[in-house]
């Protein structure tokens, strides 16, 4: 495999998972930006760890997905069933303080970054087994009862309360799930850069992955695995005079979307059409 | 039906891995020296910049530097005879843009100029240092090419050496300057350089008062400027973003700030959001970097003119040259080592331009002659200026002695 490929690949597998991680509490509504902190939580942490510990990367991997499990959970504790607008402060801040103290932290590089993260081999093969799994998981959710739960919630929280869904206990549910899907990107993206930076964590993350579940469809899992390779690698293939004005063709691209078809490219019933043909052949 | 679904679904991840053996190095070249009769028709210098995005109009400077060099060398007759073409690369600022940009130079280019800036430094260098690929990280601190050192190369010396010298100078234009604040931005090398401004002023006998923080997203500066006001400083050194700074400067003056010799802003901020968000408020306001605009030579005046030109008469800002530099470094490289551009010896020659520049001697910069000894510059000057009417006028030329 070429080189850009490879690093067209496994950048595509992070944009995917942040995509998913971002999909998964939007379920019920929550835009959890906290994902983005957890990526990078877990990234410096798996970077400190392979530097100074020489612990192994499926080990980092684990305890990073922990991680950001575990942190994620805590402040769901607070904002499992918040309002959409609070739990998008809240992440803000939290991304806020998260990059503040990596920025004055000395042993995660600080300012300056950190280096030297070692390569591993297979990477790449574990970050689409790691996609394969997560969206495995996803798949079943979005079938299940809990899935029809959150999409009650999505509509209408409070005929969903009135069904007997426990919304605290669901949206606690998904963001610690988005938080440990957050906390192994950030251990993939670490061992895929092998240099971390504090502004690699930052709302350029968000607004990326933000178009990507927009344009690619936010009713389903499907749009991010259908929009990451494309609105990542599209820039990639235009010609250079064209690919500097992508910010721009994004931009334009989500407004389209937005009026034209507001819950994105692959909807549920696109989704469905596209199942049953599969089932007939 | 689920499961049908669920097996195309890990059909299509899992075929990514008929091809996914993890990335492959190219085959190692021989390293045996060859004589090659492959004739090179055009050397191709890549530049990984930021053209789009938050530093575009640093990228587009720094472009214009390297083509003008390119257009030099050209129209003189060439590297060997032979045209030279740069050819940016936009990143945009993007890290993963500049894997997947490095990631395609890695197999064939011979060197490449850049990435700029940080972020896209830390995620696209280890790919060029993996591929035995040399990076003119020319805009960068020494202390991020050290970290890749032998593969990458700043054009400064260690932060801690160059820069208290010019601080002092500065603190001794001022002998009754005896408090004075910093305001820093946290990015980059910049709070090191804040550091480094420490130990100027406290060789010069000045008291360091407690930094004051500006946020990369800061909007209001009115609050910045009562904190650091609150100390009672007599001088006030800026490390932060050159629109930052301008706004700094501006709301100091609101608040009664008379003395603007006394205020120091550092090299990085010498860019046009400093002088047209500034404007006049900026007389008298002192500033350090590493170019002289009246240097009285004939290729610099060139330089200069030109850029004037293609700018709407704005000077070449701090990092303007650097870049045009690294063109003729390379040049000379090429020239001296006896490079033939044949892909067949591309690893050796990729090594002698990393080796030939690491400890190139007496090299002919845009703004003065240099040597460097194992990648570190070595008796580069520092230029002290005051501000008047958005020129930059000569005070004091500093040489750091880094031997």
């Amino acid at each position: 495999m070429s080189l850009p490929l490879y690093y067209f690949l496994a950048i595509t597998a992070v944009y995917i998972l942040m995509t998913w991680a971002l999909y998964l509490p939007y379920r019920v509504a929550h835009l959890h930006f906290i994902v983005v902190a957890n990526m990078a939580i877990s990234g410096y942490f798996g970077g400190y760890a392979a530097i100074n510990w020489n612990w192994p990367f499926l080990l980092i991997l684990a305890v990073g997905l922990i991680l950001g499990a575990v942190v994620a959970f805590i402040v769901s504790i607070a904002i499992g069933d918040a309002p959409t607008f609070a739990v998008v402060i809240v992440g803000f801040t939290f991304i806020y303080i998260t990059k503040t103290v990596i920025e004055n932290w000395e042993a995660l590089g600080s300012t300056m970054g950190m280096f030297g993260i070692p390569m591993v081999n297979h990477v790449l093969l574990v970050a689409y087994l790691f996609v394969l799994v997560t969206g495995f998981f996803i798949y079943r959710f979005d079938n299940s009862r809990l899935g029809r739960a959150a999409s009650a919630i999505f509509v209408n929280r409070e005929l969903a309360t009135s069904f007997g869904v426990n919304t605290k206990h669901l949206g606690m549910f998904l963001q610690t799930w988005a938080g440990a899907i957050g906390g192994a990107t950030g251990v993939l993206y670490a061992f895929i850069m092998n240099s971390l930076f504090p502004d690699f964590f930052t709302f350029h993350i968000i607004g990326i992955t933000m178009t990507m579940l927009f344009l690619g469809g936010y009713t389903t899992m499907w749009g991010p695995l259908l929009a990451a390779p494309v609105l990542w690698g599209l820039p990639l293939l235009l010609p250079q005079e064209v690919a500097s004005w992508k910010m721009i063709i994004y931009g334009v691209l989500l407004i389209v979307i937005l009026l034209v078809r507001p819950e994105g490219a692959i909807t549920r019933q696109v989704a469905a059409r596209v199942r049953s043909i599969v089932l007939r052949r | 039906m689920k499961k049908r679904i669920l097996l195309v679904f890990m059909l299509v991840i899992l075929s990514v891995f008929v091809f996914a053996n993890g990335a492959k190095e190219e085959p190692a070249a021989s390293t045996e020296t060859v004589q090659s009769s492959f004739q090179v028709t055009e050397w191709e210098i890549p530049f990984l910049n930021c053209l789009t995005g938050p530093i575009a109009s640093i990228g587009e400077y720094l472009e214009w530097g390297a083509e003008r060099a390119a257009w030099e060398i050209n129209q003189a007759g060439g590297i060997n005879g032979v045209p030279v073409k740069v050819t940016g690369i936009d990143t945009a600022m993007s890290p993963e843009t500049g894997t997947v940009e490095m990631a395609k130079l890695a197999k064939n280019a011979l060197v490449v100029m850049g990435p700029v800036p940080e972020p896209v430094i830390l995620a696209a260098v280890p790919i060029a240092v993996r591929a035995g690929l040399y990076s003119f990280t020319a805009t960068t601190s020494y202390e991020y090419a050290a970290k890749f050192f032998p593969w990458a190369i700043s054009w400064f010396s260690p932060t801690e050496e160059k820069l208290p010298p010019v601080v002092t100078a500065w603190a001794k234009k001022n002998p009754d300057m005896k408090n004075v604040v910093q305001f820093v931005e946290n990015y980059g090398a910049w709070p090191g350089m804040a550091k480094a401004h420490e130990i100027g002023l406290e060789k010069a006998g000045v008291t360091v008062l407690n930094q004051v923080d500006v946020p990369s997203d800061a909007v209001t500066f009115g609050p910045l400027v009562v904190k650091a006001l609150s100390q009672n400083p007599d001088g006030i050194v800026f490390a932060a973003n050159a629109e930052k700074v301008a706004k700094l400067i501006l709301e100091l003056q609101s608040r009664g700030w008379e003395d603007n010799s006394k205020l120091l802003v550092f090299s990085s901020a010498d860019d046009g959001a400093l002088y047209t968000t500034g404007g006049d408020n900026l007389n008298g306001v002192m500033i350090y970097n590493y170019v002289d605009p009246d240097l009285d030579t004939q290729r610099w005046k060139e330089f200069r003119a030109a850029f004037k030109a293609d700018h709407d008469g704005m000077e070449p800002f701090s990092l303007s040259p650097n870049y045009y530099d690294a063109v003729y470094m390379i040049k000379r490289a090429i020239e001296e080592t006896g490079i033939t551009g044949d892909p067949a010896m591309l690893k050796e020659e990729r090594i002698k331009i990393r080796d030939y520049c690491n400890n190139i001697q007496n090299f002919e910069g845009l703004m003065f002659n240099w040597s460097n000894k194992d990648g570190v510059p070595q008796d580069k000057p520092l230029f002290l200026f005051k501000i008047e009417n958005g020129k930059k006028v000569l005070v004091e030329k500093v040489v750091p002695s880094n031997k």
